[in-house]
């Protein structure tokens, strides 16, 4: 792998098998296997044959309308899923930003969440004592710091979680519509925080519903449907291209 | 090796676990040591009036036997859904999910380890025969928390597939606490089925541990291989079944 190269993906396909009658219990299974066994399902294909690279230090985007493989792909580039065939390649230590707050307790303090999600994130012990002042800061939550998570509004808890996880420190960093955080002004201190990552020469790779966000951030992008990529390039065509399929999609 | 990379993960989401389980109750941390102790005052009563059992100590006998048996009990129900309880660390980020299972039977290691702490003093008061034997707790107890991480990782799995697991292994589990020398002496056992019976790996772990906690004696080196033989079997066994299972965890939770 080229040392340029920060993501590279060869020949990705994942698909899904959705049996007509689910069946999640032994039970289930024996009763099944009573009335004759039925186990068909049926195939759906999230991704077919999806080949690209991102280069190290850009920031690219993935569009394409719901349902298009957007979030399997991010899955699949996170080591959540696995992929059926192709290869993944990654050069680089990831952080996955598919949800924000992944594993807090809602029982335990803001700081001993900090330490459990920062370890979830990949942080070692010293790493997060190291930061900790800087966390909270961040966040804003200084007065909170020995207050349980439920007793916290879900906008001061994504604030925790995502000032922890900015912490991480990744070469790579997979967002899924996460930039979307708290309120006007915390919303402007993420996006500045990632536009510092950006100019850090840190690799993103964005899967947005929101063009807009798309075409500020993104030098390239890719614009994919039903599993299959339609376009990719400089994000304007790629942005034109999607309005225009959505719009022939919706006229007929 | 990712019980290297990921230790101050796993001890963590332990330390985490612990301290919800705890805080949980009124009583919190009080109430996981009365627990055995309420259990071996009902089964003394039933089995010394109603059975009229005649065992030396017998107090003594059953907690040991009650304790042995709980971490195997809450240990591996606990464990079972460490991953469908825990479904955004399974599909919204990867970290092995071996993690998940191993910090949860290690919460259930130290609430063990604690019982255990609970009965050193009861085993001077009742006037059990306390010899420095009784230092071979933490041997022992290592080999059966291999035991129970291994039979864990198999269960926790395939929790994730069937989902009224749990169901099940409430019924072994049931059938286990009579199968194994808990509430009655093992001389309650016809001879002619004892070499099956000893078979049961948790006699085997049961009866080592009266032997060092209330007898004073050594446990012997042919049990405590055979328990240690049957501790790695199962991790390996458990992580092989885990690995082949854990591809589709994210799709099926």
């Amino acid at each position: 792998m080229n040392s340029d190269e920060a993501i590279m993906v060869e020949h990705l396909s994942k698909e899904f098998r959705i049996p007509h009658d689910r069946k999640v219990t032994v039970y289930e299974h024996i009763v099944g296997l009573l009335k004759g066994g039925n186990y068909s399902y049926e195939r759906f294909s999230a991704l077919d044959d999806v080949s690209f690279t991102v280069k190290r230090g850009e920031t690219f985007g993935v569009i394409g309308p719901n349902g298009s493989g957007k979030s399997t792909l991010l899955k699949i580039l996170a080591g959540v899923l696995y992929p059926d065939s192709g290869k993944v390649r990654v050069n680089g230590k990831i952080a996955p930003f598919l949800e924000l707050g992944v594993g807090f307790q809602p029982d335990l303090t803001a700081k001993e969440n900090i330490f459990l999600y920062g370890s979830i994130m990949g942080l070692t012990r010293k790493e997060i004592a190291k930061r900790y002042d800087e966390i909270l800061d961040f966040a804003e939550l200084r007065r909170f710091e020995n207050m349980k998570l439920k007793n916290f509004s879900s906008g001061m808890a994504v604030r925790l979680a995502f000032a922890t996880a900015v912490q991480t420190d990744p070469d790579i960093l997979l967002v899924d519509e996460v930039l979307a955080v708290g309120d006007e002004a915390f919303q402007r201190k993420c996006s500045e925080k990632i536009e510092e990552i950006r100019r850090q020469g840190k690799t993103i790779l964005i899967v947005s519903h929101a063009l807009g966000t798309v075409q500020e951030l993104c030098e390239r992008c890719m614009l994919l449907k039903n599993g299959k990529i339609l376009a990719s390039g400089e994000t304007g065509k790629v942005v034109e291209e999607y309005l225009r399929i959505s719009a022939a999609g919706s006229g007929m | 090796m990712w019980l290297v990379d990921y230790r101050d993960l796993i001890w963590n989401l332990t330390i985490s676990d612990l301290k919800v389980k705890y805080q949980s109750s009124v009583l919190g941390f009080a109430w996981s040591l009365l627990n055995p102790l309420l259990m071996m005052l009902v089964l003394y009563f039933v089995f010394i009036n109603v059975f009229r059992l005649d065992q030396e100590n017998f107090a003594l006998y059953l907690l040991i036997g009650i304790i042995v048996w709980r971490f195997l009990a809450n240990g591996t129900t606990m464990a079972m859904g460490s991953i469908v309880g825990r479904p955004g660390l399974v599909t919204k980020l990867y970290i092995p999910r071996q993690i998940l299972v191993m910090s949860s039977v290690l919460s259930s290691f130290i609430s063990s380890i604690l019982e255990f702490a609970v009965l050193i003093p009861l085993l001077f008061i009742l006037g059990a025969k306390v010899t420095p034997n009784i230092l071979f707790f933490p041997i022992v107890h290592g080999i059966y928390f291999l035991i129970v991480y291994g039979a864990s990782l198999v269960l926790a799995a395939f929790f994730v597939y069937f989902r009224d697991l749990n169901q099940v292994w409430d019924v072994v589990m049931q059938a286990g606490f009579f199968l194994s020398p808990i509430v009655y002496p093992i001389s309650v056992i016809p001879a002619a089925f004892l070499d099956y019976y000893m078979l049961n790996p948790m006699t085997v772990l049961i009866e080592t541990y009266r032997r060092f906690l209330l007898y004073g004696g050594t446990p012997s080196p042919m049990g405590l291989f055979f328990l240690l033989a049957v501790g790695v079997v199962m991790v390996a066994a458990g992580a092989l079944v885990f690995k082949r299972l854990e591809r589709r965890f994210a799709e099926e939770i």
